[in-house]
Parts: C-alpha cells; sequence; structure tokens
C-alpha cells in the first residue's frame, strides 16, 4: 500500500531522531507534518533560527485568568526538532498535526471541572510537585505526554514515568521481566536497536495494546487522532500524493493513525476551544529532565545529548568514551583525583556489564556502575556531582533577538541588558551584592545609581512573585545600602513572566497594577504598610502613593496597638533611608506623626493586660521607643512623661510597668535613687509573686549591664524572695526563670557574683568549691533535685 | 572425599550439585579459567529458576546489580575489593565468587595484623633450604602464587588488617601480573583467569588504611546492610537453616515470630532509633550485623538444644541477646536496659516473656 509514511518515535530520543532523518533522506517526501500543536506553525521558522539553541519549547497559555499554560518542550535531540530542521533544510514544507494549543488548554479547563485534580488518570492532572504554581507548569501539562494530551508536549507520551494508572501497571510489569527500570529498558532495546523503526513500531503496538483499558484516555487519544488523520487527509485532498507525506508521531499513535477515521466536520466544530497566545521559550535541562520533578522519561538530558553526538559523530560505541571522560573531567574540576587507568576500567567494566545483560553497548545504567566502582570507590555519593553534571547538565537555551515574544518578555529581556544582568541569567545559583549608595566616581547619573536600578528591578520581580531573584537577609544589620540577592534562571521563571503578562505590558506597569491590586484589597493597617514598603522598595513613588493613601483611609479605623507601631516602624525607614532610594518622605511624615500620636494616646490603655499580651504591648514599646529616638520630629517630651506614668502607676501590668522603668534607665530618665525606690517599692514583702516578680522580668528584657552594676537592685530582690513563703516563690519562679532564660551565661556569672557578695561569699573561694568533685552526699542532694516536678507550678 | 565430619565445607563442595548443574547448562560464553560463564555465576550466586532440575539456592540476598558488577569486574581481569560494615557478608559473596568461577574457594590468605609479605609472596622450606639451596622443591607458594600459577581467584581477606608493607607487596602483583623470585631468577607470569577477591571491613578504616595506589588497583564494591526487614528476616532465616544444619543441634528451627523479634532488636539498636522512627534509642557499641543475628539464633539453638526443651525459649533467647548486645559493660548495659524499659516492655503481651528474661539478665 501507498499511503503516508508514518515514522513512531519517543519524543526525546537520539536514536529516533538519528534515524528519522536517515529515513527522511531516502523517503524525499513533499510534506512533513509533525505530532504539534497545529494552530503554532508560525514558531517553526524561529525554532529553525540559527541563533535558537534548544532546549526550548513552545509556550501556549490562555488569555483570561487563571492562566493555564501548556507546553511543548524541544531540546536538540528531539525527532520533531529533526524533522522541522530536515524540512527546513530541504525546502520541504513541514506542519505541526496535532490539536491546536487552545483545544488542549481548554480540554485541560473541562477536565479539571469535571474530574477533579487529583485524579491520577485525568490528562493534564498530574500536578508537579516542584511548581510553583500548579496551574501553569510543564508538569502539569507534560502528564498529556503520555496519554493523551500532547504527546509532543511531553515528552514521550506514552513512556513518561508518572503515567496514570493503567500504563503505570504496564511498566511495572515490564520491569517485572527485565529486572530494570524502564528508561534502562528503553535504551538497551530501543535507542541501540539496530532496525530502529521496527523496533519502535512494535514496542509502540505493544504497549497500546497493554494500555487500551482506561476509557478516557482512550477517547482523548482517539480524538487526537482522528483530528491527525484529518489534517493527513487535508494535506492529500491539497494534492499531495500519500506516499509524499511523512508523518513523526508517537510510536504509541502509529496503529492509531493507521486504523482510525479523520475527525468530521461536525465534530471537529464540536471540539472546545479557550482563548490564548503562545510564545516561544528558553528551557533548561534541569528542568527537562525528571529529577526535578518532570516525570517524562527523560532523566538525562546531557547524556542523551551526548548519544545524540556519538550517532553523528562515530557512531554508538563513541558514547561510554564521551560520557567516562566527561564524568571523570567534571569529577577533577571539583578538585578530585581522577587518573585515566581507573577511566579505561571503568569502560572496561561496563562493556562487561552490557554484556551480562545482552546489550550491543553499556547503557547509562552500566557506565554510571562502572564509574562509581572504579573511580567513586564504590560510593555513588563521592561521583553524584559529576554525574549530575554529565547527565543532566545545567545548559539552558536562547532564543534570538526579535523572536515572537510577549512583551512582558521582551522588557524583561531588554532590562536584563541595560541592567548588565545578563550573565546571571544561568541555571546555576550566583549571588549577586548590590551596593545602593551613589558611585561618586563615575561620569553618568545612570552609572552613579546602576546598582539601585537593579535593586529597583529585582524587587519589581519578587513583587511580581517572578522566582528569578531572591532576597537574602542583610549580613550587616542595620546597613540599609547593601543588599544581597540569589539569581537563578529556570523555565519556570520565564513562565511567571508570561503569566504577569495579563497585568501589564512592561516588568513595571505590571508590578504597579499587582501593587494596586493588593492595595486595594489590604483590609489591615499593617498590610497596606508592607505594601507601601514594596512600592518604595521597587522604586515607584505613584504605588507607593497609592498605598499611603489606602493606609491613611484604615488608619481612621481602631487599629491594635502592636499594628500602629509596627506600621509607624515600618514608614519611619522610608523617612530615614527614603533618600539612598531618591524617595521623597515628604507625604509619609504626617502620616508617622498621626500614628505616632495615636500610639501614645493607646498605650497607656493596652498596659491594662494580662500576662499573655504583655510581651506583644512591652515589643510596641520598644518599637515605639526606637521610632521616637530616630525621627526627631516626634516630641520627645510626651513619650517620656507617658513612660514615667505608666512606670508609676499601680494598677497597670506589672511587666509593662517594668519595662517602661527600663526604657526609662536606659535614657538616662531615671536616676539611682529613684531606681531604689521602685526597686523597694515594686518588690517589698507582701506584694504578691506574680506581681512582684512580673516586674521584674519587664525590667531585666533592657539593659542588663546597667542592671548587673546596681549591686542594690538585687539586695532588694534577694530580700523580697526571702520575704515569700513556699507557695509564693514557687509561682514567682515562674516569672523569674522566664525573667533570666535568655540572660547570656556570662550574664548570669555575673549575677551570680552579685548574689555572692550580698550573702558574703568570696568569690575566688566559691570558684574553688565549685571546682572540686561533688561528694556522694551531694550528689544524693543533686539527684533528688532532679525529681522536682515543675508540674504544678 | 566430602567428610561428613567436617565442620564447614567449602562451598564448592557444599554446593557442588549446584555447581555440576550449571556447568552442564551452560551455552554462553566462558572466560579464560572460569567454569562456567558469567551469567551462570550470577545464577550460582542469585539463585533462581532450576537448571536441568536442580534448584539454585539464593547465596546473596542483596542487590543483583552489586553481584553484576562483582562478577563484570572479575570478567575484566580487576581486582575486586568488597568493603562493608562487618556481617554484610564480605567474606560470604567472596568465596561463592570464587567457588563458583574456579570451584575452588581455599586459596585464601587471612588478613591479620601479623600478616607477612612471605604469605603473599612465598616462603621457605628451611630445613631443604638448607639442605639443598635455593630450589623449586624448598619454595613454599602462597595461596596467592598458586592462583597465579593455575590462573585462578585468591581471596584475601580483611585486608586493611595487614600491615602497608604487605598491601604494598599486593601493588606489584596486581599491576604487573608477575611475581619475581630472585633466589631462583624466576619471574612467574599470572596465567588468564588469575584475579583477587580482598574484603575489608569499613570498622577497621584507619587501622591500616589502604594506600591510594592499592586502592586504585581494586574495583570496589561496597556491600549494604540489609536494606529492609523483609530481606534481613529471610537471610537470617535461610543461613539459620543452613547453618543448624551441619551442626546437629538438637533443637527445632526458630519460630517465626522469634525471628522477626530478634531482627527487629538488631535492626532499632543499629539504627539507633525504632522502626516506626518515633523514638530514639542509645546506640550499643557492638556492630549488630545480620551475621551476629544468625550466629546468635544459632547459639540459642545449641543452648535450648542441649539444656532446654529443644524449643527456643525465650530465657535462651535472652542470654544470647546479652551477650551480643551488651559489649562494653557499662554503657551497652545502660543502653539495653533502657531499650527494654522503653521500648520492649511496652510492645505488648507478646513481648513480655523476653522482655522479662532480658530484664532478669540484665541485673535490672
Amino acid at each position: 500500500m501507498s499511503g503516508p509514511t508514518f515514522f513512531g518515535v519517543r519524543h526525546l530520543s537520539p536514536a529516533a531522531a538519528y534515524h528519522l532523518r536517515k529515513a527522511l533522506d531516502r523517503a524525499r517526501p513533499e510534506l512533513v507534518l509533525v505530532e504539534g500543536p497545529s494552530d503554532l506553525n508560525s514558531q517553526m521558522e524561529w525554532l529553525c533560527h540559527p541563533d535558537t539553541q534548544f532546549p526550548a519549547a513552545i509556550l501556549a497559555y490562555t488569555k483570561t485568568p487563571p492562566v493555564r499554560t501548556v507546553l511543548w518542550p524541544f531540546a536538540v535531540y528531539s525527532p520533531e526538532i529533526q524533522a522541522i530542521l530536515w524540512a527546513h533544510e530541504h525546502g520541504v514544507e513541514c506542519r505541526f498535526m496535532d490539536l491546536p494549543s487552545s483545544v488542549f488548554l481548554a480540554l485541560r479547563e473541562a477536565e479539571e471541572m469535571s474530574v477533579g485534580r487529583d485524579d491520577p488518570g485525568a490528562p493534564y492532572s498530574n500536578d508537579n510537585p516542584d511548581a510553583p504554581h500548579s496551574n501553569n507548569t510543564p508538569g502539569a501539562s507534560s502528564e498529556d505526554g503520555e496519554e493523551a494530551g500532547g504527546t509532543a508536549v511531553r515528552v514521550v507520551p506514552p513512556y513518561t514515568e508518572d503515567l496514570p494508572q493503567t500504563t503505570e501497571s504496564v511498566y511495572e510489569r515490564l520491569e517485572k521481566i527485565t529486572g530494570e527500570d524502564h528508561d534502562t529498558f528503553w535504551e538497551r532495546d530501543l535507542e541501540q536497536a539496530e532496525d530502529y523503526q521496527a523496533a519502535s513500531d512494535v514496542f509502540g503496538r505493544e504497549l497500546r495494546e497493554a494500555s487500551a483499558d482506561d476509557a478516557r484516555r482512550a477517547a482523548e487519544t482517539t480524538v487526537r487522532e482522528a483530528y491527525m488523520k484529518r489534517q493527513i487527509q487535508e494535506a492529500i485532498d491539497g494534492g499531495i500524493s500519500p506516499e509524499k507525506i511523512f508523518c513523526v508521531c508517537g510510536a504509541f499513535h502509529v496503529a492509531g493513525l493507521e486504523e482510525n477515521a479523520p475527525l468530521t466536520d461536525q465534530e471537529l466544530a464540536s471540539l472546545p476551544t479557550a482563548g490564548s497566545a503562545a510564545t516561544l521559550m528558553p528551557y533548561s535541562y534541569y528542568r527537562l529532565s525528571s529529577r526535578s520533578g518532570y516525570g517524562a522519561g527523560n532523566k538525562a538530558p546531557a547524556y542523551f545529548e551526548l548519544l545524540w553526538e556519538a550517532l553523528n559523530g562515530g557512531g554508538l560505541d563513541q558514547a561510554p568514551y564521551l560520557y567516562l571522560t566527561r564524568l571523570a573531567a567534571s569529577h577533577r574540576n571539583a578538585g578530585n583525583l581522577v587518573s585515566s587507568a581507573e577511566v579505561i576500567e571503568a569502560v572496561r567494566l561496563a562493556g562487561a556489564l552490557a554484556k551480562m545483560r545482552g546489550s550491543r553497548y553499556p547503557v547509562l545504567a552500566d557506565l554510571r556502575d562502572a564509574a562509581v566502582t572504579t573511580m567513586g570507590h564504590g560510593q555513588f555519593s563521592e561521583l553524584a556531582l559529576a554525574a549530575a553534571d554529565t547527565e543532566i547538565g545545567t545548559q539552558i537555551g536562547s532564543l534570538p533577538e526579535g523572536v515572537s515574544r510577549t512583551s512582558v518578555q521582551e522588557d524583561f529581556y531588554r532590562q536584563l541588558k541595560e541592567l548588565r544582568l545578563e550573565k546571571f541569567r544561568t541555571a546555576q545559583l550566583q549571588r549577586l551584592d548590590l551596593d545602593l549608595r551613589e558611585k561618586l566616581n563615575v561620569k553618568s547619573e545612570a552609572a552613579a545609581f546602576a546598582d539601585l536600578r537593579r535593586s529597583f528591578f529585582l524587587h519589581r520581580l519578587r513583587v511580581l512573585k517572578i522566582q528569578f531573584a531572591a532576597l537574602l537577609p542583610s549580613r550587616q544589620s542595620g546597613s540599609n545600602w547593601g543588599e544581597y540577592w540569589d539569581l537563578r534562571w529556570t523555565p519556570e521563571a520565564e513562565i511567571q513572566i508570561v503569566e504577569s503578562a495579563l497585568m501589564g505590558d512592561t516588568i513595571q506597569g505590571a508590578a504597579a497594577f499587582a501593587l494596586k491590586e493588593r492595595a486595594d484589597s489590604s483590609s489591615t493597617i499593617a498590610e497596606a504598610a508592607a505594601i507601601f514598603q514594596d512600592a518604595f522598595l521597587c522604586g515607584m513613588p505613584a504605588a507607593a502613593q497609592h498605598a499611603l493613601s489606602v493606609l491613611q483611609g484604615l488608619s481612621v479605623d481602631a487599629a491594635a496597638l502592636a499594628d500602629v507601631a509596627e506600621t509607624a516602624q515600618r514608614l519611619s525607614l522610608v523617612v530615614r533611608y527614603g533618600d539612598l532610594r531618591r524617595f521623597d518622605p515628604a507625604p509619609v511624615v504626617p502620616l508617622v506623626e498621626q500614628l505616632y500620636l495615636r500610639a501614645c494616646l493607646t498605650l497607656e490603655d493596652a498596659c491594662i493586660c494580662d500576662a499573655q499580651a504583655a510581651p506583644a504591648v512591652t515589643k510596641a514599646m520598644d518599637q515605639l521607643n526606637a521610632l521616637q529616638l530616630s525621627l526627631d520630629f516626634l516630641a520627645e517630651d510626651r513619650w517620656l512623661d507617658l513612660l514615667a506614668e505608666i512606670s508609676d502607676r499601680d494598677d497597670l501590668n506589672t511587666r509593662c510597668s517594668g519595662f517602661a522603668m527600663a526604657i526609662l534607665l536606659e535614657r538616662g530618665r531615671a536616676d539611682e535613687a529613684l531606681l531604689a525606690r521602685e526597686v523597694a517599692r515594686r518588690l517589698s514583702p507582701g506584694i504578691p509573686a506574680d506581681l512582684g516578680a512580673g516586674w521584674f522580668e519587664g525590667l531585666a528584657a533592657k539593659n542588663r549591664r546597667a542592671l548587673i552594676a546596681r549591686l542594690s537592685l538585687w539586695r532588694h530582690l534577694d530580700d523580697y524572695l526571702s520575704s515569700l513563703d513556699d507557695e509564693a516563690f514557687r509561682r514567682a519562679l515562674v516569672f523569674l526563670r522566664r525573667a533570666f532564660a535568655d540572660f547570656s551565661p556570662s550574664e548570669k556569672n555575673d549575677i551570680a557574683e552579685d548574689l555572692g557578695e550580698i550573702w558574703g561569699v568570696d568569690p575566688r573561694q566559691a570558684a574553688e568549691a565549685l571546682m572540686n568533685e561533688t561528694t556522694g552526699a551531694e550528689q544524693a542532694v543533686l539527684e533528688s533535685l532532679s525529681d522536682f516536678d515543675f508540674d504544678d507550678i | 572425599m566430602s567428610d561428613k565430619n567436617v565442620q564447614r565445607l567449602p562451598a564448592e563442595e557444599l554446593f557442588q550439585r549446584e555447581i555440576d548443574a550449571l556447568i552442564a547448562a551452560d551455552h554462553d560464553p566462558i572466560p579464560t579459567g572460569w567454569r562456567m560463564s558469567p551469567r551462570s555465576v550470577l545464577t550460582y550466586i542469585e539463585g533462581g529458576t532450576a537448571v536441568k532440575g536442580v534448584e539454585i539456592t539464593p547465596k546473596y540476598m542483596g542487590s543483583r546489580r552489586l553481584v553484576e558488577i562483582a562478577i563484570s569486574t572479575l570478567v575484566t581481569d580487576r581486582a575486586l575489593l568488597l568493603i562493608g560494615e562487618p556481617g554484610t557478608a564480605k567474606s560470604w559473596l567472596s568465596e561463592h565468587l570464587a567457588a563458583a568461577v574456579n570451584g575452588d574457594s581455599t586459596k585464601v590468605v587471612q588478613g591479620t595484623a601479623g600478616t607477612t609479605e612471605e604469605q603473599i609472596r612465598y616462603s621457605w622450606n628451611y630445613a631443604m633450604l638448607i639442605a639443598k639451596g635455593p630450589c623449586p622443591e624448598a619454595m613454599v607458594k602462597s595461596p596467592v602464587y598458586r592462583a597465579m600459577e593455575s590462573g585462578s581467584i585468591a581471596r584475601i581477606e580483611e585486608i586493611s588488617r595487614c600491615a602497608s608493607e604487605v598491601q604494598d607487596a599486593l601493588i606489584s602483583i596486581l599491576s604487573e601480573k608477575r611475581l619475581s623470585v630472585p633466589e631462583l631468577g624466576l619471574e612467574v607470569p599470572a596465567q588468564k583467569g588469575f584475579s583477587v577477591i580482598a574484603t575489608a571491613n569499613t570498622r577497621d578504616k584507619g587501622v591500616n588504611d589502604m594506600s591510594a595506589a592499592l586502592k586504585r588497583r581494586f574495583n570496589i564494591v561496597v556491600l549494604p546492610t540489609p536494606s529492609d526487614m523483609a530481606t534481613e528476616m529471610d537471610i537470617v532465616r535461610t543461613r539459620v537453616e543452613q547453618l543448624s544444619a551441619g551442626l546437629d543441634l538438637n533443637a527445632s528451627q526458630p519460630k517465626e515470630d522469634t525471628v522477626e523479634k530478634v531482627v527487629t532488636i538488631f535492626r532499632e539498636l543499629r539504627k539507633g532509633a525504632t522502626l516506626d522512627g518515633k523514638q530514639k534509642l542509645k546506640p550499643t557499641s557492638g556492630v549488630l550485623s545480620t551475621a551476629e543475628a544468625i550466629s546468635l539464633l544459632a547459639n540459642s539453638m545449641a543452648l535450648a538444644g542441649s539444656f532446654g526443651t529443644g524449643a527456643i525459649a525465650a530465657e535462651d533467647l535472652a542470654a544470647a541477646l546479652q551477650g551480643a548486645v551488651v559489649k562494653d559493660e557499662e554503657k551497652d548495659k545502660l543502653a539495653w536496659k533502657e531499650y527494654l524499659e522503653n521500648v520492649m516492655k511496652k510492645r505488648g503481651s507478646e513481648w513480655l516473656p523476653l522482655y522479662r528474661a532480658c530484664r532478669e539478665l540484665n541485673g535490672t
């Protein structure tokens, strides 16, 4: 029969790509049809562009939220790519023939609604655990690969690993029979097959038979195959003779394409579609490998590329040499010793292992085991780094200038270039240290604030939740001019950029939109203050202004003291360091004043609280104190008077009073006499233990050295404690333990010395006594202490 | 030839029937100096389908891949070094590999602190040396020497216990594959098929660390402790059966739950946590290997057979456990006591007799 040629492939298979080119050379078709989204033929031009570097992917996404995406990743050894390139080189027409991306997206939406996302059998429903958003990751879309969806998309449809249940059992059975995982099986039996096409054909058919029992999958597969068949039919109707048509599709689909009838007009019209757009994006080998949760049967992209090189070079028998020498080189680079003799032995051992399994050449598992045995001293862990390097690799793709992209992507790449951040667009994590201060020794203003502009850019990405850069905690407290970032490009980041296209045409526009949305939906002043701070860090005054007006609106309503203090604190940072980011703090000042005033007015009432709420109040007091100290336009007198009042009153929470005393002490507003009087008053016999000890806890929370230096304080404390009866002492213990819990050992030591002095113990004698061995009797006393039961106090 | 009174028969005699059957059924190419093809060696070690009606019992129950690597190493003329914790069947595997490949697992050098270079190379029968001077008859050949001559496998046990000059003597043999006898002006070339299987203990690391030069001449396979409970129980059960069959212990085989208890206790103490991972345990100084679990059970069978009812009772097991767990007096005793009180006591009635017996013995 002289129908179209069907060439069944595995989607990321070097052998398939190689033999496919050979088959194309022989067949000399007039039309090449490739499994892929038939509405995205225009992307082929860019895929064939000489500056395009693989891996790259076609990304289709819905134009309305929630954004759904579907992804067709390609490596240089993808048979589809080689078919497209071949057609391009030979001037032959080439088209995608699978369901349009708009249908895939619509189908996925429908699936989600009808099935629920966790049904493992549902196409597209497999969430990728690593994926930041389940909706839009290739992991989710890729699922299709196997079953139905875009085979093309994913990598190999039928052969993916995270298949739904039915196929899983097929692979499990296969693994049981061969005793090897199916990647290894595939490599041994198909990558190395002498007649690839026949082997792949048989495999595809068998697989189809073995996994024919899932109704839904079967239905989707049928639709896709019928659609492809229709494309073929249309081509024939268009005047191309059938034998001049060459179809590249998953081996799984060959039988279906031969048997099924084409889709009718009516059926075609009934397919759902979703409004969608598409773009090309660079991809990474890391993402391609199942190590990052991709699960598509291509665990070792760099190794597969090496196979592809070997096939086009001298033949597959070269692959062991390539792999092992690269592995050795990588291992050496990491500072380890690898002799050539060990590499030679590894090659021999890999050969022997392959022979035991009866394959022609060693497969990856053989090579790696051989390397571990000879170079790794039997431990894979020694070679893990080099193996990851050699098998997965850090390669990421790149696309030529002008490739069809969303405007946000273009803006992103333009800014990367402008800000000289391009060298950070790699798969490895890189550190970037920024100094935001103006550089005085450069000519242009742009250069003087280069780091600041980078900071704005990175903060905008952060606001858009694009995981390209992660802000690290400042290494030096109080240095507001330094910023430290970790940068790493991943395909996810690219997808997130595309997603943000819905919010604006530029990074800045999208960030402004995102901030505005957040500001409008915020309900507390703390939230609004956080948004304001983000806008400030992004260098977007308009957005900051908007957040501020929201904040002002919210601050009219009653807010908790802690929120007010926190907000004032955040805003004060802007006032203090605004000029570093060239931000005019003028509009913020009145608001800070207003918040400060309000906090002062509510603080006293807030101090009427129970022990549980007290820490929050003291924290707010601390923040307000810092605020007042750093901003001189806030009235000092009001603050100190307030503190004196709180310290003096007996009806407030004693811990708050103690803390107010501590602040006064720190600011030099309480003299020795006042402290002595207060201590005597607060710790006089008869005061309940929880009040006395609670006050002390508040007092001890600050400037401890000053307390330790005041012997009289400890004498009072000692007297007070001695005056308590057993029951009251037990209750006081709780507070005292807490108060002393975060004293450092040396501070505790000093307190012990103070007490020693009060009790008339000479420190030197004490030290000597402590250094002596404990006697049996003492030991017994100490042991009895460990039975002390704290439960009832 | 196989004498019933021999305490322990070498592997090739114990499993002669299996080896013969495998040889008879072999149709894959056989490397020079070998008695069967590498695949048959694999079948012999891993057990499997009956060959000509003879069931091949599994000898090593760990990862099949490791055995494949070990055999492939020997095929490529490389020396093989098996490393692992004590009791992970290193010597066992080495013996069976040699038995399958050569039908002779007896060319062994036991590495000790007292092993000398002569035991690796050759020494002299001094009476004859004095009477006749240096001559081939006066020479006492080492197992390695004999293996080189016959193109077979020599085994070196516990190589890391040997002094470094002894280890160094191996280097020239492994790289040159020749042994020179200057006294006789002889150069003995190794025949095809010669190789060395050495074993080393990870616990002995640092005693006489192997030089990089020597390590480089070995392919190293690390044998892991059994990965899961079921595997370890399998190993223990099978080995106890084999072991006790040769010992006439007058006791019945340990029951399933006895094996399970011993393996559970060993695995938990080894790991320093209970099987469910919920409770941390103090580690003991002993290794508590699978091999020890095996001898422990055989030990309790002996106790039960000689002094008890013939079935392993809680007391027999407790005595054996005490001996295996408590090595370094105080510390171990404490750890064992904690284990008894915190874990075993709370395991319910099934464990109660054992708990009582153990507690009594541990003197608590």
